[in-house]
């Protein structure tokens, strides 16, 4: 489904190359974990996988479904499927959020060349969706994540990505902020979204998400690389005993 | 219409009359600004940028007479370890001043080096002014720069080790005086300048600060507290790479007082505040105007100003953020602030933004309004006097724009000073 | 409110309405130009086209004098130049003053015996004037006409109005709403009473030019307590070339009434520019109530600043009793210069104005406008809200003034005026004139600059939405608080109008 090969990216505004060389290929119905320090790379590869401006892609290559995205606009590659759930969601004043859902489903699926979603058939999809992620009418009439808390965001990005049906979704440490509850009901929200015909990289800075979302392979990033890959096993190594032990026995 | 033709003739014969009090380095200048005080005539009533204040006796031909107040208080900075330079009605005091000798910086008096040919203050003297006379004309600095017979130049190379502090003294009731000041901050420097006092009985002052890459230009003064004093003066800076100006005025008490301050950012990165704190009682009008012109990339600047009016005290803010094309990444503020406390004050503001660059934050707010009753209520609750709670709340108010003061030791001071004010308004 | 939550309140009722507008696509949408045969009066500019204009309307005596006085007064006035427009000097013996189509030469009786091209250019600008119907005498089908809302239009091309629905089932409220020149004819007393009473002829110097050479627009009246029944419209077209168009609209809302007026206006495209100059009047008596909202839409001028119209218009509502509220929301999205202060003289105690605009200046447009809130009554509130919107080479200029008197004890303002900036060859500017003369009351004023904000234009694109879009939905979040002070049917228009203005202004 996806696929990194050697690739090197820097900020645009000064010369400090970030990712260094990352190889990763997530298969269609596999859930991949990032974990690693701060600083590692991890958001980064999040952004240039999306399109954002500010970063430059100084080598390698990135395939969807065997597509190049990288010389694709973030609305192109959004169109090809790629979903990114952001850590730090941001807010939109004004603009409602269904306004905001509707014009993005429908953006979607004219660049597809598919038919629109009528009014009334997107109210429908949205209000089940909304209800299983505990979304209620309001927050869906609020302007976008303003004013939303933490949690009301974060299940807001996951409600996006059930509306959007993508076939790769990325999500940046959507953990971040959130109690054990709020975790939980995000997490079922991803878990049932899984099937055969979506891969997900799930990026976080702590084992705890993973126990709710069951990786099926956890790479170790470390300044702009990936340095191990191992199962489910390896993101509790790292909760016990921290990244130390793993950066020494790479180096 | 028979009047304002008078009136306008009357005060050409007057400009066409004038005559240039030096030869010498600052000739050139002097000659230019007559040439433009000229063509640009004196501000009248109908003129835009006077809107609010009446510029009449401030260009009258004869300074109308303030009658020197005694008052057995010291100087506001008096305390402060600095150079003191004192004028009296105009006219330097050596003996009230300090050796005019700093390590660091130059330090000379205009009529002193007045028929020198050469002279480091020539680029600057009536430069940075005709610079500031657009796109607005300002032609009480252009006869300021015409007309001047002395004031302060002071070239910083490095940072010395206090601040000069000039200190203005009334005596004589007719008396009119036009000072001019050039500060000259060079690169890496770092100077404080203080100003105090009523100075005349109507004082034009003009001072030019031109701020080299990284220098540091604090400014502080104390306007007043003599009540029949008018009061021009016009502030003209530009500021180098990285450089900062800070500049707080307290005003209180004086018939009538027009601050301009006219701010150039050339250098990237730069950084400017302006600040004003003023308390006005029965017959006083207050203006402060102020033009910024971001001409850099990522340049800040802050307007704050704060003024508390009672007994038809008026307060006025003109001020403007003029944001250039190339002006990327500008961060403007302005805020401009009146506490009413009674029926019979005003206050009267335009504050502007123009701007052609399309990556800024720029904003601007302002208020005007009564003291907070609730706030009030709080304080006479818990068995403070309701002068004693007033007071309070007006310094709490003025607070925000004390805040810029950079140095403690002076923010403190000028705090004092207003506590005292108010506490004497009080008795 | 959002478009979508629109189609969730009107359930598919609206569905056909949604979609008609959806369709607006591509420049400006109304720049074409309706064939007819016109009647003109003499180029230029003097007492005998002002005389020629009376006489056209069949106005009386007292009319044509205030006329006289005007044009008289106007020779002596110069054009003001403290707004921030520039445009080339207009020659104002180059115009022509008055064009009718010639088959209005006998004012027709109803709607029916207007000329059917008329109709025909009035229902392609989605403004149906459903006469046919009206008078097949069907109950109820003057509501039905125009969807599930009644809207009574009066139609003004060029220089006269084409005609006014709905008037019978308004006269039997009491309401008498109709052009300009039958008002003159048919209810002098209240035309005397009221015109030039809150504009007066000496106003400024296009109020003045209106106040000689008006030639209709539309006149309003709401008798004590009534509610009028409908929202009412007037549909201003140019089409006619070198022709100015100066209407004057006058409405007065007696004791305790209530009236929602809308006010649309479109025009040809065209190299030349043309001149606009309209005076609108309100007159709010006690306890009643004027909502007035405009969607302008002139033609703006082709890129690179050829053509559009010169819009300089005086309005001004006079708030004369207690408890009297005026609203006014204005989109103001077309013109090549606009120059419009619709303002709020808040006499009475506890009275209240309001004035929410957007203000969207693309490509070489230039807009100047803003409003005055003037306090006189006690306890008098006013609110304004002002969204800016910048793109292409325009310059966008808010100005307002907020004046609390000494006698307007315990007002209140509050003033909220934020500019956007798209692209960097334009310019957004703020000039508030702050004046207050008491203490009791309470005046705030906040104003911000910003640029469309890159991270939320991130976001939606990755969401899957293009440039364009993007930024559309962005500003119409910028824009929300006033859209959502619009009636219903214009803030759907008004959402698209957004989008459309700025086409062009990404990539």
């Amino acid at each position: 489904m996806l696929e990194i090969k050697d690739l090197k990216a820097s900020l645009a505004d000064e010369d400090k190359q970030i990712l260094k060389g990352v190889n990763l290929t997530v298969e269609a119905g596999k859930v991949h974990a990032i974990m690693g320090p701060n600083g590692s790379g991890k958001s980064t590869l999040s952004y240039v996988l999306s399109g954002k401006d500010g970063y430059e892609v100084t080598g390698g290559s990135v395939a969807l479904d065997g597509k190049d995205i990288l010389e694709m606009e973030p609305e192109e590659r959004a169109a090809e499927g790629l979903f990114l759930a952001f850590q730090y969601p941001i807010e939109i004043p004004g603009v409602g959020n269904m306004v905001f859902m509707r014009t993005a489903v429908n953006a979607q699926r004219k660049a597809r060349g598919e038919d629109e979603m009528s009014a009334t058939e997107f109210l429908k999809v949205v209000r089940a969706r909304a209800k299983t992620l505990k979304i209620d009418a309001d927050m869906l009439k609020r302007p976008v994540n303003v004013g939303f808390s933490g949690g009301e965001k974060k299940r807001n990005e996951i409600l996006q990505m059930a509306m959007l049906e993508p076939k790769m979704c990325i999500l940046d440490e959507t953990d971040s902020g959130l109690d054990v509850d709020a975790m939980k009901l995000v997490a079922e929200g991803v878990n049932a979204l899984r099937d055969e015909g979506r891969a997900f990289l799930v990026i976080t800075h702590y084992q705890r998400l993973l126990d709710h979302i069951k990786p099926d392979l956890v790479h170790i990033m470390a300044d702009g690389r990936i340095i191990k890959t191992g199962g489910p096993e390896l993101a509790l190594e790292v909760e016990q005993n921290g990244y130390a032990d793993i950066l020494a026995e790479v180096a | 219409m028979a009047d304002t033709q008078r009136t306008v003739e009357a005060a050409k014969t007057r400009l066409d009359s004038i005559s240039l009090p030096y030869g010498g380095w600052t000739a050139e200048a002097r000659a230019a600004a007559l040439a433009r005080l000229q063509s640009q005539g004196l501000p009248g009533r109908r003129d835009e940028y006077w809107r609010y204040t009446r510029p009449d006796t401030l260009t009258a031909a004869t300074a109308p007479i303030a009658v020197p107040e005694q008052h057995d208080e010291d100087g506001v900075f008096d305390h402060l370890d600095a150079l003191k330079i004192v004028f009296v009605d105009g006219v330097f005091d050596p003996q009230a001043s300090d050796d005019l000798s700093l390590e660091g910086i130059t330090l000379e008096r205009l009529a002193a080096t007045a028929e020198f040919d050469i002279h480091w203050a020539k680029p600057i003297y009536g430069i940075l002014e005709m610079a500031g006379q657009t796109p607005v004309a300002r032609p009480l600095a252009s006869f300021n720069t015409a007309q001047a017979r002395d004031g302060v130049l002071i070239d910083v190379k490095s940072t010395p080790s206090r601040p000069v502090s000039v200190i203005y003294r009334h005596k004589d009731a007719n008396s009119d005086v036009t000072l001019h000041h050039v500060v000259k901050v060079g690169e890496g420097a770092t100077f404080e300048l203080l100003e105090s006092g009523a100075a005349a009985a109507r004082f034009n002052h003009v001072l030019e600060v031109d701020i080299a890459d990284r220098g540091q230009f604090h400014h502080v003064r104390a306007q007043g507290p003599d009540l029949g004093c008018r009061l021009v003066t016009h502030l003209f800076t530009r500021l180098g790479t990285e450089s900062v100006f800070k500049s707080f005025t307290l005003g209180a008490n004086g018939l009538l007082t027009r601050n301009e301050c006219v701010i150039e950012l050339t250098g990237d990165d730069a950084v400017a505040h302006v600040a004003g704190a003023a308390i006005g009682d029965g017959d006083f009008h207050h203006d402060d105007t102020v033009f910024i012109t971001h001409d850099a990339l990522r340049c800040e600047s802050r307007q704050v100003f704060k003024k508390v009016l009672r007994n038809g005290a008026v307060g006025v803010f003109q001020g403007k953020i003029l944001v250039k094309k190339d002006a990327q990444k500008t961060d403007g503020y302005q805020i401009s602030q009146s506490l009413l406390l009674d029926g019979d004050s005003q206050f009267l503001a335009k504050p502007e933004l123009e701007i052609y660059a399309d990556d800024v934050v720029c904003s601007h707010g302002s208020t005007s309004g009564a003291i907070d009753e609730d706030a009030l209520f709080y304080l006479r609750a818990r068995g403070v006097p309701v002068d004693v709670a007033t007071d309070l709340l007006t310094l709490a108010f003025l607070a925000e724009a004390l805040h810029e003061i950079e140095s403690d030791s002076l923010s403190s001071a000028v705090g004092e000073r207003l506590e005292a004010w108010l506490a004497q308004r009080r008795s | 409110m959002t478009a979508l939550d629109e189609v969730i309140v009107k359930d598919g009722v609206d569905q056909e309405t949604v979609d008609a507008v959806r369709e607006v696509g591509g420049a400006y949408k109304y720049g074409w130009e309706t064939e007819i045969e016109m009647e003109y009066a003499p180029k230029g500019l003097n007492e005998d086209i002002v005389r020629l204009i009376s006489d056209k309307n069949e106005e009386p005596e007292w009319m044509t004098e205030w006329r006289l006085a005007a044009f008289a007064r106007w020779k002596k006035l110069s054009e003001p130049k403290w707004a921030m427009v520039s445009y080339p000097e207009i020659d104002f013996q180059d115009q022509y003053y008055y064009a009718r189509p010639k088959s209005m030469e006998q004012k027709p009786k109803s709607l029916d015996e207007v000329d059917p091209k008329l109709l025909e250019t009035y229902a392609k600008l989605g403004i149906p004037l459903k006469e046919q119907m009206l008078l097949a005498g069907v109950e109820g089908a003057e509501a039905e006409a125009v969807g599930n809302r009644k809207v009574a239009v009066d139609a003004v091309f060029d220089s006269v109005s084409v005609g006014t629905t709905f008037q019978a089932e308004l006269r039997k409220a009491g309401v008498i709403f109709c052009s300009m020149s039958e008002a003159i004819k048919e209810h002098p007393e209240l035309v005397r009473k009221y015109l030039g009473t809150v504009v007066p002829v000496s106003d400024n110097y296009y109020a003045t030019l209106n106040s000689a050479v008006f030639s209709d627009g539309s006149f309003v009246y709401i008798p004590p307590g009534v509610r009028c029944p409908m929202e009412l419209s007037t549909y201003f077209r140019i089409n006619a070339e070198n022709t100015g168009q100066f209407e004057r609209t006058l409405i007065i809302a007696a004791k305790g009434s209530y009236v929602s007026y809308l006010e649309g206006c479109t025009a040809p495209q065209r190299d030349v520019a043309q001149l606009h100059a309209a005076v609108v009047e309100l007159i709010i008596e006690e306890d009643a109530e004027v909502k007035y909202s405009t969607v302008q839409n002139w033609y703006p001028g082709d890129e690179n600043g050829k053509g559009g119209i010169y819009n300089f218009v005086t309005k001004r509502a006079d708030c004369r009793g207690d408890r009297a509220k005026v609203m006014w929301t204005q989109v103001e999205t077309g013109s090549a210069v606009t120059w419009k202060y619709p303002s709020c003289i808040l006499r009475g105690n506890e009275s209240q104005g309001e004035f929410y605009s957007i203000a969207i200046a693309n490509n070489m447009q230039q807009a100047d406008t803003g409003t005055k809130m003037v306090h006189l009554g006690k306890n008098t509130k006013s609110r304004i809200v002002s969204k800016g919107i910048s793109a292409g080479k325009a310059q966008n200029t808010y100005r307002g003034l907020v004046s609390m008197h000494q006698k307007a004890k315990d007002s209140r303002n509050y003033t909220q005026c934020d500019s956007l900036l798209i692209g960097g060859n334009c310019g957004a500017h703020t000039v508030p004139y702050i004046e207050v003369k008491n203490n009791s009351s309470r005046v705030e004023h906040e104003a911000t600059t910003s640029k469309v904000d890159d991270e939320q234009l991130f976001y939606c694109r990755q969401r899957g939405m293009d440039e364009e879009e993007a930024v559309a939905l962005v500003v119409n979040g910028f824009c929300k608080d006033v859209l959502q002070a619009l009636p219903m049917e214009f803030a759907m228009e008004a959402q698209q109008l957004v989008a459309i203005s700025l086409e062009g202004s990404v990539g």
